[in-house]
């Protein structure tokens, strides 16, 4: 036996002690998959509300391992941080889909980072986009123009769902004109023109729409041009901050308390910082309150993980987005693509499928009736889950009002009820 | 290994538009010594004229006037030359910081008006529906990618042939000589004010290359592509890679765009899961922690300038 036998007779050694090493090693992982599917991710992660978004998709990652992976593999997130800057944001993702060859990318947040990704890089690279929380009707447009091919989803209820509900809240109380105040970016602009033409279909006169531009000292300006045209009742599509500022001067230059809110300043600083007492007759509206016990299985889920309730902005959106992506790749099977992973989207939202619950237990029983070439209703952190031909999905949705506690339900609007509506106005 | 080589096609695209960027504000800022704090603006002025220009009709937008690509390109950069005319006119008998706050500002309006006039550029929404030159031909796969790039690497490559000759001419002698005692180069019989503006606008006008560029490749420019971490960018790799040098502005915007996506692509891998939450905020402080230490330890960058005496008086030492 010469020299160099020797050596091989070593290395051959060497790498059969790897392989029983590794075998050993991956026995005593949880989910004893022998593969991993990598799943990208490109997030928020630097801007202190987008770090939640992102623990919740690992959390429904993590569940999904614990029901033994997607199509018989572990599920690794690759996630990246998008710094809410679109050049990041994209080069992120499309190292993602071409170093780590994801086929189902989350994300992004803002509309601004969302739409060059999928311009550039997910549309192009024939890849699943899934986005929890952009809200611009651009993509809307974009997808009836057959430009995403079917691979954009998102998992965030347009902006008409919240305008179509805040305009029949006027219309209820038997509001006759109504003055505007919107934050200026894309959800504030986008919620503007639609409410306005909604406020019109219910023959209810705009008497003017002032932007609110973030982080000005004083808003007066802004109020007595939407004071000059004397309306019934003032519509506010604000954040907390600015938000409080302007309803201060408004109610202090004597404008009515007639208000109507988005769910945005559902919040209690606001109504501390405002005053109780000057929003008793202020309605607000919100969509993300499903009457289903999936969505309390959510939170319930949710606050087990992390100690707290889920109240962070689209924390039960990025849920629903991750798990419905899951959902999708297990249908689609094994080494699937983007595009075939789209197409299996609806068979997991089906309405007429077998209800499945949003956590390891409703996705073990999911890949069952999969298997069986059946299809899933997946009952998730935000309801049914519906994607119009779009992507888009609808809402139910709820009227509140300030209460001494935190806010209490007027009305409830469930998803039948909404889309009825939205469909009478048009 | 074919994912590999697309990604650093994609990459090398972006560094090289972000390239020619740097080289227009070495023009401003590394020959002449305009500190132009709103780099953004011309950028974005070229991003969006090119896009306005070039792009299909949008419901209730001013554009679409689908012009052949090259003519939208010359003409963002036409857009972006104009704004800083007017804007240099307005400000450049102000020096250092005094401009570079005025010019900040002019940036910041910049982004605010594109932000509230829907009739021009989308508002916030962005401005989409641009259709990328011979997509049609080439589909927008990897083939189209590399030609892209290509492209890019040809503008790039005159862009800087053009500043090199620019600059060794009797009339970079003249954007030096302002640089270092504008009152010396007056008593020489030249006229600063109209030499300062002529480099503005030319700096600028290489600005709205580098932004038309950077919203052909996406096909879709909105005012998040304009905010001041732009302008932050370009200063950073500028100041890495040396003012007053071509070489080190191409090289500084290589270095600094390689460091921001590695380092994420780096902590996004490497990182344990509990620190992944965090590598955004990681990385701005190590990102961060590179500029300090340029400034603190090689202010010059890392390729600085060569004076170069062209008529010797004296003899050399």
């Amino acid at each position: 036996m010469g020299v160099r036998n020797m050596k091989r007779c070593n290395r051959m050694m060497v790498s059969t002690l790897g392989v029983a090493m590794g075998l050993a090693l991956s026995a005593g992982a949880a989910a004893a998959q022998d593969c991993t599917t990598k799943i990208g991710a490109v997030l928020p992660t630097s801007v202190d509300w987008g770090r939640p978004i992102a623990e919740t998709a690992q959390f429904v990652v993590d569940q999904v391992n614990e029901a033994g992976g997607v199509a018989g593999c572990n599920v690794e997130m690759v996630l990246r941080d998008s710094q809410v800057d679109p050049k990041i944001g994209v080069d992120a993702a499309k190292a993602l889909v071409d170093l780590d060859g994801v086929q189902v990318l989350l994300g992004a947040v803002s509309s601004g980072v969302s739409m060059p990704i999928l311009t550039s890089v997910t549309v192009p690279g024939n890849v699943l986009q899934m986005s929890c929380c952009s809200s611009s009707t651009a993509f809307t447009k974009l997808a009836e123009e057959g430009k995403t091919k079917g691979l954009f989803f998102r998992t965030f209820a347009t902006t008409g769902v919240q305008a179509a509900v805040g305009a029949k809240v006027a219309k209820d109380q038997g509001y006759k004109s109504v003055a505007i105040l919107y934050k200026n970016d894309d959800w504030g602009q986008d919620l503007q023109n639609l409410i306005a033409k909604d406020f019109e279909a219910l023959g209810i006169t705009v008497t003017s729409a002032t932007a609110i531009n973030d982080g000005q000292p004083s808003y007066r300006a802004e109020v007595t041009s939407a004071l000059s045209g004397n309306p019934d009742a003032l519509y506010l599509g604000l954040y907390p901050n600015e938000g409080t500022a302007a309803v201060r001067e408004w109610l202090s230059l004597g404008g009515t308390q007639h208000m109507i809110m988005a769910n945005s300043l559902k919040s209690n600083e606001f109504r501390d910082n405002v005053g109780l007492q000057y929003l008793g007759k202020t309605f607000g509206t919100d969509t993300a309150s499903p009457r289903v016990a999936s969505a309390d299985s959510f939170v319930a889920a949710y606050e087990a993980k992390f100690g707290g309730a889920p109240n962070g902005p689209g924390l039960a959106n990025s849920y629903d987005a991750t798990m419905i992506a899951l959902l999708a790749m297990e249908a689609a099977g094994k080494d699937a693509t983007g595009d075939q992973i789209a197409a299996q989207v609806a068979r997991v939202t089906d309405p007429a499928g077998t209800p499945v619950t949003a956590d390891a237990a409703g996705f073990a029983a999911a890949r069952d009736v999969l298997a069986g070439g059946g299809n899933v209703m997946y009952q998730g952190a935000t309801g049914n889950v519906r994607f119009d031909a779009n992507g888009d999905v609808s809402a139910p949705a709820v009227v509140w009002k300030f209460s001494e506690e935190s806010v209490e339900e007027v009305e409830y609007m469930s998803l039948t009820d909404v889309d009825d509506f939205i469909a009478s106005l048009k | 290994m074919i994912g590999l080589v697309s990604y650093l096609v994609f990459f090398a695209t972006v560094a090289s538009i972000l390239a020619i960027a740097v080289l227009g504000l070495n023009l401003q800022w590394g020959n002449t010594g305009l500190f132009n704090g709103g780099v953004v603006a011309f950028f974005g002025a070229g991003a969006y004229g090119t896009l306005i220009l070039g792009g299909v009709p949008q419901d209730g937008q001013l554009g679409g006037f689908g012009l052949f690509y090259p003519l939208a390109l010359l003409g963002g950069m036409a857009t972006a030359g104009l704004l800083a005319w007017g804007v240099g006119i307005l400000t450049l008998r102000l020096r250092h910081d005094y401009l570079a706050i005025s010019t900040f500002g002019i940036a910041v309006a910049f982004e605010n008006l594109m932000r509230n006039a829907q009739w021009l550029g989308g508002g916030a929404q962005g401005l989409r529906g641009f259709e990328r030159p011979l997509r049609a031909v080439l589909g927008d796969g990897f083939l189209y990618n590399i030609l892209f790039l290509l492209c890019v690497l040809v503008l790039m490559v005159l862009t800087y042939r053009f500043l090199e000759t620019l600059v060794a001419s009797p009339f970079g002698r003249q954007l030096r000589a302002i640089r270092e005692d504008e009152t010396a180069a007056r008593s020489l019989g030249k006229i600063p004010a109209r030499i300062r503006l002529t480099a503005f606008v030319t700096g600028s006008v290489i600005l709205g290359l580098a932004g038309g560029l950077y919203g052909t490749f996406y096909a879709f420019v909105s005012p998040q592509d304009i905010l001041p971490t732009l302008t932050f960018q370009i200063w950073a790799m500028l100041i890495v890679g040396g003012a007053g040098n071509n070489k080190g502005a191409v090289l500084g915007a290589f270095l600094i765009w390689g460091a921001w996506t590695a380092s994420g692509w780096a902590l996004s891998r490497f990182a344990p899961i509990e620190a992944q939450l965090y590598t955004g905020s990681i990385q701005y402080i190590l990102i961060g922690l590179v500029i300090v230490g340029m400034l603190l330890w090689r202010p010059q960058g890392l390729l600085p300038e060569r004076l170069v005496v062209s008529q010797s008086g004296r003899t050399k030492t």
